[in-house]
């Protein structure tokens, strides 16, 4: 009879356990989805990011030699066609680089022509990725700058050749980023050649697009993409990517145009983020002023041979010769 | 409460390392952009092996440390884990025999399922993509994935714990 009544009661706790739970979580599911970044379960889940971002950087450590381990084996593996492959691009890519050096040398002296005496360079700071998300459903990482390091929630990050995110969430001492790719992630871009505007969205396949770009305007494939800085949530001309196909007709709106990130954020190490991509003496490094006003930079091609002491993002090219 | 912690030690122990492994492991072990839900996994071997005494207070609370380890929605794990344990751990007391059909038909059908309700709670919540598009790239394949890693860890477990805690009880009753 005891047992009966202790077994009563068992189930009886284990009703009531599962009905608050269930309800709990759905509270919990409601208050999230209501709330702001600011709110407080948002708040939390960034404060429990910092916490675990130090140990996760360990297993980062171990998942990096695991990829160099592989790129090792691959490498020593390299079959003959491969390698001829790999001294076409070396050849391919260090004509690129005179050419780029070209460039350079005659942007300087119209520059020079135009009485231009501040070069365009990115003010930012430099931060090791140390954590990456731990579900399938979102793309972030964890890097190892925070409000300390002056990072602030919005900032656009760069790896060594474009751009990858923005920064979500920050706190003292790290800050998570969402990455370009992430379906909730999107960002007011232009066409280099037309400046058209439009804007890159991630998906969960991992593919870029271009979406609301006008119809009239012809889309090539090889066009390079930049960040616009339209509304302010991008720092205006950092590389994104280029047009690497474009489907369906503009005409009956079906035209869609998908791009190729310059910068593959899955093995990235160091990034930086940008307080800004500018700067004139007109300008100040403030983070907050110079979002979206630093403009011009690539008009110029300047942005990225400038020298700002902490950070000289090479150009496409370089990035590709030393992968080789 | 001293002699609950001691019932349920390997419990919790197993959900602790669950915990460690979603945070520290599980993202380095992608396989194309579907990522092992080790705590959803556990939850549901949980729900089976302990069909009868499975409470709903440790997948709560590993659901939310999910959900607070990602960036998604926060109760939409703690949610589902308490709603695979309850529908999990009813069928296989009520179905359950010798052999391995039920467990398996069990997990498979509760790591499809966790995942398609996960990602249809996301979209619900605000996530801006197609089902047909997470049908393809997320709910299948992290399906696949939590299906292939739970069948042979809950394979691993009944040949490993149970065979040697059966042991140990024909010893005892010798």
């Amino acid at each position: 009879m005891d047992l009966n009544n202790s077994e009563k009661s068992f189930i009886d706790i284990r009703r009531i356990v599962l009905i608050v739970a269930l309800i709990a979580s759905i509270i919990s599911m409601g208050l999230y989805t209501r709330e702001g970044d600011d709110g407080f379960l948002h708040r939390l889940q960034s404060s429990v990011h910092t916490l675990i971002a130090p140990i996760g950087f360990l297993s980062a450590n171990a998942g990096a030699a695991i990829d160099d381990a592989g790129a090792a084996i691959s490498d020593a593996t390299a079959n003959e066609e491969t390698l001829s492959a790999l001294r076409q691009r070396v050849a391919e890519l260090t004509e690129m680089v005179t050419q780029g050096e070209e460039y350079r040398l005659e942007s300087e002296r119209l520059q020079g022509l135009l009485n231009l005496k501040e070069t365009y360079k990115i003010d930012g700071v430099t931060g090791r990725v140390i954590g990456r998300n731990s579900d399938s459903w979102n793309q972030t990482i964890t890097i190892d700058v925070g409000s300390d390091q002056g990072v602030e929630m919005g900032l656009t990050v760069m790896g060594p050749s474009g751009v990858i995110g923005q920064v979500i969430s920050v706190s003292p001492g790290s800050s998570d980023v969402r990455l370009l790719t992430d379906p909730k992630s999107g960002a007011a871009a232009m066409i280099q050649s037309t400046r058209a505007d439009g804007i890159i969205r991630g998906s969960l396949s991992g593919t870029l697009y271009l979406e609301n770009v006008d119809a009239d305007i012809e889309v090539k494939q090889g066009d390079v993409v930049l960040t616009s800085g339209l509304g302010g949530s991008y720092t205006k001309g950092l590389l994104i990517g280029t047009v690497v196909r474009v489907e369906g007709n503009a005409k009956d709106g079906t035209r869609t145009i998908i791009v190729a990130p310059n910068e593959q954020a899955a093995v990235l190490e160091e990034v930086i983020v940008v307080f800004s991509a500018s700067e004139s003496t007109s300008f100040t490094s403030n983070p907050q002023s110079n979002q979206g006003s630093a403009g011009n930079s690539d008009e110029s091609g300047e942005a990225n041979s400038a020298t700002s002491g902490e950070y000289n993002p090479p150009e496409g090219a370089r990035n590709e010769e030393d992968d080789l | 409460m001293i002699l609950i912690l001691k019932n349920n030690a390997g419990m919790l122990i197993g959900a602790l390392v669950a915990v460690v492994l979603q945070a520290l492991v599980a993202p380095y072990i992608t396989i194309g952009y579907a990522m092992l839900n080790l705590i959803m996994c556990y939850v549901i071997l949980m729900a089976i092996i302990r069909a009868n005494k499975q409470g709903y207070i440790m997948p709560f609370v590993l659901g939310l440390c999910y959900d607070l380890m990602s960036s998604g929605t926060v109760g939409a794990m703690a949610f589902i884990c308490v709603v695979l344990t309850f529908v999990v751990s009813r069928i296989y007391s009520m179905l359950a025999n010798d052999t391995m059909l039920i467990p398996v038909v069990l997990i498979t059908l509760g790591c499809f399922v966790g995942e398609l309700i996960y990602g249809c709670l996301l979209i619900v919540c605000g996530l801006d993509v197609s089902l047909p598009e997470a049908l393809l790239y997320r709910m299948l394949p992290c399906g696949l994935y939590d299906t292939v890693v739970s069948l042979v860890a809950y394979v691993l477990i009944v040949r490993f714990v149970f065979s040697a805690r059966s042991t140990d009880t024909m010893q005892v009753i010798r």
